[in-house]
């Protein structure tokens, strides 16, 4: 008989004998991940919002006068000092008349009479568009500030202040209900196959006088654990999915919600969520053995 | 096959179950420990099986030190070691041929080969209709002979059977020693702890007599078949 087929069975009585235990850890640990997914779902899609509207963000730089080429290099040297960025473009007075001229449109009328030279020239800096450096978009509104020959630096600071804190808060969540995740799955399973041991006392007992390894002994409540991880987690998952689903369907065809693209979690995003929790399952299980079954 | 080499064990705080006691086995012997009720066969099969360590002495299975086996090796030795407890050590909701069959099942023998042993064990010990009956269900003669079976299941090279026949009757008294006999010409070792003067009265085996943890009295010649 193959080793593989004696703890298969092994395994198979374990879960025969503590069905009810294992359905509860089964529920536990699949509720544990679906809450820290859901958490990383919504996270994920914030970022990809935020990445959405970072993409029509600039940093518009109001300079005091005209600048010549010297000064047009030590500016961009300064820019990128700072920060990487996606573009830097000069706007000289002209342009900005033409621009501002060019919005106006059929308006552009009250504009007849002033001179062409009335508007500030200014650099426009486009961010690199992550959340990362949206998020320093403050600290790099600030350093511009500071650099000589600037009048003032606009953008949309009261939006990505608030996204920010929304940002941050998603961040928080995601980190505390995945450690409530490796907790809750840890305590839960090494409580189950504690059962399991103790139910099983005297069979384990017994096992080691015939002869039985630690291997053989061992290898069914590992198993028990994996089993837990995989299952617990593609439970979980499966759950968030049909939500995600339902969410998209019943909320986001129109209204407020219609601005959102929602995503699902990415293939990679799933299989390691999966694989966390097999290994957290696994650990639970593993430092139950190493206290309650004392093998030779 | 068996060095017993002055071996006392004294359980807390001072019992002494065994008081240096000295005895070898040889290999494809067979022998009986008789002693009364606490004399201590029991305490010295739990240390020849390595359920239990001396407190002084040396014991050795098979050339093997057994307070220096750990692990791996223990494990082996153990499978060659087949134990019928007085306290029988039965899995109750398990039926009669899962029971005997977790002793080979350890030693990762096919299943074929363990139903046929089974079957065949079940047999000669007269419980062929108790194959799938939970050991629980049985009577205590039945799950006596259950826990004989499941020691000599795997071939075991040293079989220690103790108090095999306390709750049988005459036939199945025979059909059990049978069953040891046949288990000591196929060539294993066995040491059987009895109360029961019948099946050793008139055996040509070597008995062992134990009295408050001392080793009395022998009589008969080490006799390998």
């Amino acid at each position: 008989m193959s080793f593989l087929f004696t703890v298969l069975r092994q395994l198979g009585r374990n879960l025969r004998q503590t069905w009810g235990v294992q359905i509860m850890t089964l529920l536990t640990v699949a509720l544990s991940v679906l809450i820290f997914s859901f958490s990383y779902l919504v996270y994920t899609n914030i970022v990809h919002f935020g990445d959405r509207l970072s993409e029509n963000i600039r940093l518009i730089v109001y300079l005091d006068e005209e600048p010549g080429p010297e000064l047009r290099k030590q500016l961009e040297r300064k820019i990128l000092q700072f920060d990487d960025v996606e573009e830097i473009n000069f706007v000289s007075r002209e342009q900005a008349y033409n621009r501002f001229k060019a919005q106006l449109g059929e308006n552009a009328a009250v504009l007849d009479g002033m001179p062409k030279n009335f508007l500030s020239p200014s650099v426009e800096v486009v961010p690199l568009n992550t959340l990362t450096h949206l998020n320093r978009l403050k600290d790099f509104s600030d350093y511009l500030s500071k650099m000589g020959g600037i009048q003032k630096v606009q953008f949309g600071q009261n939006w990505v202040e608030k996204f920010n804190y929304t940002s941050q808060l998603i961040t928080i969540i995601v980190i505390a209900s995945g450690a409530l995740l490796i907790l809750t799955t840890i305590f839960i399973v090494a409580h189950t196959i504690r059962l399991t041991i103790l139910g099983r006392h005297n069979e384990l007992e017994l096992l080691k006088l015939v002869g039985a390894t630690n291997n053989y002994i061992r290898a069914p409540f590992l198993l028990e654990g994996l089993l837990q991880g995989l299952l617990g987690s593609s439970i979980g998952l499966g759950t968030l999915y049909a939500l995600f689903l339902w969410v998209k369907i019943h909320f986001t065809t129109s209204g407020f919600m219609a601005i959102f693209d929602f995503t699902f979690l990415n293939p990679w995003g799933t299989v390691i969520i999966i694989l966390s929790s097999i290994l957290l399952c696994t650990i639970g299980s593993w430092v139950t053995m190493q206290r309650f079954v004392k093998v030779c | 096959m068996i060095e017993v080499i002055k071996v006392a064990k004294i359980y807390p705080p001072d019992i002494n179950a065994l008081h240096e006691i000295s005895l070898t086995v040889s290999r494809g012997e067979m022998c009986f420990l008789t002693g009364k009720s606490g004399a201590g066969k029991t305490t010295l099969f739990k240390l020849i099986c390595n359920m239990d360590q001396a407190t002084s002495g040396l014991i050795e299975v098979d050339g093997q030190k057994m307070n220096l086996l750990r692990g791996r090796k223990l494990s082996q030795l153990r499978q060659k070691i087949g134990v019928a407890y007085q306290d029988f050590k039965l899995l109750p909701k398990r039926t009669a041929a899962e029971n005997i069959a977790v002793s080979m099942e350890v030693s990762y023998k096919k299943p074929q080969i363990i139903r046929d042993r089974v079957c065949s064990l079940l047999d000669q010990l007269g419980l062929a209709d108790k194959y799938n009956i939970p050991t629980g269900e049985l009577s205590h003669g039945e799950q006596q002979r259950v826990t004989l079976a499941r020691a000599v299941a795997n071939f075991p090279t040293l079989i220690l059977a103790d108090e095999p026949t306390g709750n049988l009757d005459a036939v199945t008294t025979k059909r059990v020693m049978r069953l040891l006999s046949n288990c000591n010409k196929d060539g294993a070792t066995i040491l059987i702890a009895t109360h029961d003067e019948t099946i050793f009265r008139k055996s040509s085996h070597r008995v062992l007599e134990i009295t408050n943890g001392r080793l009395k009295k022998m009589t008969g010649v080490p006799t390998v078949p």
